[in-house]
């Protein structure tokens, strides 16, 4: 039995319906009572989304994921297979035909030549690509974290410019709860959308990387939603 | 040497006797082919919550592309000790369309979360409105249209229609206790139903 004041919180926060679920999520680090009635309740609610009516998703969609899919992994795997290789090697990258998926874009393309410019810099540090994931806004939009060693270096492609007086800025989250901390790193992209900034200081800690637009002269903290994430 | 799609089409193959957790680890190394048995097995399922909250078309498949890209690019991580994999990506789908939700007029929100809304699916793209996954989910739905009707409409509010306890309160011009109170009531009598049906012999 839950004799917990804040019991009648549980149903609700399973719910997704309390509006400040991050002091309730402090409350169960502290409250086995409720974190018990929550798990039962979870349970409940997980099951939820099988008793809706049954629809079926369209051959179009499927097909559309799969393409972002399949060009973003090529994208990937180009930029992996380039950082396994001598950074001496750099001035022969386009003579090496980059195979792409059908349906993969020029933009594509043009990223996988930056990334691998990119990663032609010389280190022999352990080379990670990452996708960022890009808010609903930024639809055509690609971006990659690449990560070597401690250092990390941000690609954009595509994305659609900053208001009028407003540019974007880097932030870093050190921990999943944690405030993001502003960074010096501000930057415009091209006419083209295409931009390419080095993540300041170390990245070791640093959970996730978050891109905002900010007035000119960058922001101690967001002042607008996110652009794009990367988990690091 | 250029890759060719038939190596890729086999290996889509091989990857569909795999079980889910064994994809998503494939996944995370970038392998598209685990990927696409993935959306294979959960793409319906994730269309179908996206339009039951959404009830909208166009913004069902966006909340599924989004959901499904965020699964690819690594933006959530799978806890196999919390949840089977189709638990997980049926909570990010619903995630994404409570954030869409929030995003569009309340009116929309209000319509999801009422019931009856299978009448505004259209005949091609209705598979079947009575079939469900399992036994218990279907023994999930008897159970909460059994619930009365008060406990019902705040669950389906908030779980569909992306409402917070306190809009709830405010469209139903009811104290946020007694809001808070159904949903408890609600989902506690559900629980009990899903343990009186583990109780029985397989």
């Amino acid at each position: 039995m839950n004799d917990c004041e804040t019991r009648m919180d549980a149903a609700a926060y399973v719910l997704g319906a309390l509006e400040d679920p991050e002091s309730y999520r402090e409350h169960l680090a502290t409250c086995a009572a409720c974190r018990e009635e929550v798990a039962e309740l979870e349970r409940v609610v997980d099951l939820l989304p099988a008793t809706v009516p049954r629809a079926a998703a369209s051959g179009e969609l499927r097909a559309r994921i799969m393409a972002s899919v399949r060009s973003e992994a090529e994208l990937l795997r180009a930029a992996g297979e380039r950082a396994d290789q001598p950074p001496t090697r750099t001035r022969g990258i386009f003579a090496r035909p980059l195979w792409l998926p059908a349906g993969a874009t020029a933009l594509a393309a043009g990223l996988a030549a930056a990334l691998i410019l990119a990663l032609g810099g010389g280190s022999s540090s352990p080379v990670r690509v990452r996708a960022a994931v890009l808010s609903p806004s930024e639809g055509g939009a690609h971006a990659v974290l690449i990560e070597r060693g401690r250092r990390g270096e941000l690609v954009v492609r595509g994305m659609r410019q900053a208001p009028a007086g407003d540019v974007f800025q880097v932030w870093l989250k050190r921990g999943a709860s944690a405030q993001p901390q502003p960074t010096d790193a501000l930057f415009g992209v091209t006419h083209g959308g295409d931009a390419s900034v080095a993540v300041p200081g170390d990245l070791r800690g640093v959970t996730e990387i978050l891109v905002t637009h900010e007035p000119v002269g960058g922001s101690r903290h967001p002042t607008s939603a996110p652009l794009l994430h990367v988990v690091a | 040497m250029p890759r060719l799609r038939s190596p890729a089409r086999s290996g889509a193959a091989e990857h569909g006797r795999l079980a889910d957790e064994e994809l998503i680890q494939l996944v995370a190394r970038n392998d598209a082919d685990a990927f696409e048995v993935l959306l294979e097995r959960h793409a319906d399922a994730a269309f179908s919550l996206a339009y039951r909250m959404c009830g909208r078309h166009a913004i069902a498949e966006d909340v599924t592309q989004e959901a499904f890209l965020a699964i690819w690019r690594g933006g959530a991580r799978y806890d196999p000790t919390r949840a089977s994999v189709r638990t997980w990506v049926l909570g990010i789908v619903h995630h994404r369309a409570v954030d869409a939700l929030r995003r569009h007029d309340v009116h929309a929100r209000r319509r999801a979360g009422e019931e009856g809304l299978e009448e505004t699916l259209e005949a091609h793209e209705r598979t079947d409105v009575q079939a469900l996954d399992n036994e218990a989910a279907r023994e999930l739905r008897d159970a909460l249209e059994g619930l009365p009707r008060e406990q019902r409409r705040v669950i389906e509010l908030a779980y569909f229609g992306g409402f917070t306890h306190v809009e709830i309160a405010s469209m139903l011009e009811e104290p946020i206790g007694t809001i808070k109170g159904r949903m408890r009531l609600g989902l506690r009598k559900l629980r009990d139903h899903l343990e009186g049906w583990e109780a029985l012999p397989a």
